[in-house]
């Protein structure tokens, strides 16, 4: 067995009552602090004071040890890869973490399974195809923040934080869409490559930029559109509260996404270009989406409440959510400081109806 | 369960802090559903395209009735949802009826093709919010329906 320097020599020393103590008379780190807790505790941003709330531009070291403390020089570089504040901070991360933990919810508790009823089997086939799809694409939103998570410098320890709260979201996410497929009497539906290949996409990101764009800021928000249509075409209540709880969830991730992308282009704002660069390649899944028959059709029969139904009304529900997304994407792309409408290079038929493309955005100045 | 109704004018203040006193009276339930920072404007439009708005302030797990802010005035809301002053009604007919609001009547079905409701914000942050508190914002309008004090609409 290899051991540190281990100084038993210190055991016969503290028997003897000749404690070290150097620990308390020679630490350097601010004394005298003491965070008052406001409305719903004591929240992180209660905290964020004196030297302790100060986040470095740059992180000096690259060690585990809490930021703020007294660091002995011989603490081991740890070798994270990700040491700028900008490469992962938000100003709302601080309170997206506390309103994370508060807001946890649990798929075995605090849904009502026994209230499931039997749907007809049109209904419940679509509705296991949608919950097969949600639980597989929700745990890359796990996989994504633990990938790169253990890069992340300990001082940005907020954001390392909140990334942990967003791995155990899309943990319960993917539970709970598989409980519900197997609640019903339905089971399990079809996986299809072309969703995996823009999942493979995410987890690939060259760096962490890349990858937050894509899955934050799009497929992200792209999945609370799909949440918030989830919860318009759920068949019953139970599933109507899966989609607002995840919903909830989801939205939070989205403002992360959304305020990390503006915080960082605010700093340096020649990265706009591979960002338009990265969003050039994700945002396919938006097409994909709209014209894949496992993602159409299940949505379109739960709208219609029937096959049948369902072929009379064709596009027409896919269409409204189609033009939502868009729209809705385009305008947190702007809160964020990267515009992105007239810019999108999707077909025409996909783009139809918002101002995404150059035609649309032309047809909505004029 | 002997329901006894009581009269409340829709829309009304009256109204408006019957719906924010549930958080006072059920607490648990908001505290399990987690804490909330939101200004919410509910904005009701007639057919004389005349509007009235009432706020609603998340405050932690408190929910608090701003009154009548038509205009807005000093209320400076993260979020508006608007819709006509009928949909509204038929809205909270429908969870009074129910004990809750059935499929088509949620603040998230009829808001989600912007027609009857529309979310509107300045920020998309904002209206970000309107999704980020779902479940504590049909929660309590749900519960406009609460045993013993039935809405009728007049």
């Amino acid at each position: 067995m290899t051991t540190t320097s281990v100084d038993l020599e210190y055991l016969e020393r503290a028997k003897a009552g000749k404690f070290d103590l150097d620990w308390l008379k020679n630490c350097k780190s601010e004394w005298g602090i003491r965070a008052k807790p406001s409305k719903v505790g004591l929240t992180l941003r209660d905290i964020a004071i004196g030297s302790y709330g100060v986040v470095p531009d740059h992180a000096p070291r690259r060690t585990m040890a809490p930021r703020g403390c007294d660091i002995d020089a011989e603490v081991p570089d740890i070798g994270y890869t990700i040491n700028n504040k900008n490469e992962v901070w938000a100003d709302n991360l601080l309170d997206l973490y506390e309103e994370a933990v508060s807001r946890q919810w649990s798929a075995t508790r605090d849904i009502a399974w026994s209230e499931l009823p039997e749907l007809d089997p049109d209904l419940e086939h679509a509705m296991c195809q949608f919950a097969t799809l949600l639980s597989e694409i929700e745990m890359l939103a796990s996989d994504f923040p633990a990938k790169w998570l253990w890069r992340i410098n300990h001082d940005f320890v907020e954001a390392k934080m909140f990334l942990c709260t967003q791995i155990m979201d899309e943990a319960r996410h993917s539970e709970v869409f598989r409980k519900r497929a197997l609640a019903g009497g339905g089971g399990l539906g079809k996986a299809i490559p072309i969703v995996e290949k823009f999942l493979q996409l995410v987890l690939d990101a060259r760096n962490y930029d890349e990858g937050s764009a894509l899955m934050h800021l799009l497929a992200e928000g792209l999945v609370l559109s799909v949440f918030r249509a989830g919860e318009l075409l759920a068949p019953s209540p139970v599933e109507k509260k899966i989609f607002r709880l995840c919903m909830q969830d989801e939205a939070r991730h989205v403002a992360y996404g959304t305020m990390h992308l503006r915080y960082r282009l605010e700093r340096e704002p020649a990265m706009a270009v591979d960002f338009h660069d990265y969003l050039d390649r994700g945002e396919e899944i938006i097409a994909v989406m709209f014209t894949t028959p496992e993602v159409v059709e299940p949505a379109a029969i739960l709208a219609a409440g029937s096959l049948k139904a369902a072929e009379d009304i064709g596009l027409a529900a896919s269409d409204i959510l189609r033009t939502r997304v868009i729209e809705e994407y385009l305008s947190r792309c702007d809160r964020a400081g990267l515009p992105r409408r007239g810019k999108m290079k999707l077909p025409e038929s996909i783009l139809a109806g918002t101002s995404g493309g150059q035609e649309g955005l032309l047809r909505v100045s004029a | 369960m002997v329901i006894t109704e009581s009269v409340i004018d829709f829309p009304s203040v009256e109204w408006f802090d019957f719906l924010c006193d549930h958080a006072k009276e059920e607490p648990e339930i908001y505290e399990s559903l987690g804490f909330a920072f939101f200004k919410l404007a509910v904005e009701l439009v007639d057919e004389g395209g005349r509007v009235q708005a009432y706020g609603i302030v998340f405050d932690g797990y408190d929910v608090i009735s701003f009154g009548d802010v038509t205009g807005y005035g000093n209320f400076q809301p993260d979020a508006t949802i608007s819709g006509p002053l009928a949909a509204w009604r038929e809205m909270v007919n429908n969870i009074s009826a129910n004990g809750g609001a059935d499929s088509a009547h949620t603040l998230n079905a009829l808001s989600i093709a912007e027609v009857p409701f529309q979310v509107r914000a300045d920020d998309p942050l904002g209206k970000d919010k309107f999704f980020r508190y779902a479940e504590t914002l049909q929660t309590i309008f749900d519960a406009t329906s609460r045993d013993g004090e039935s809405i009728v609409i007049i």
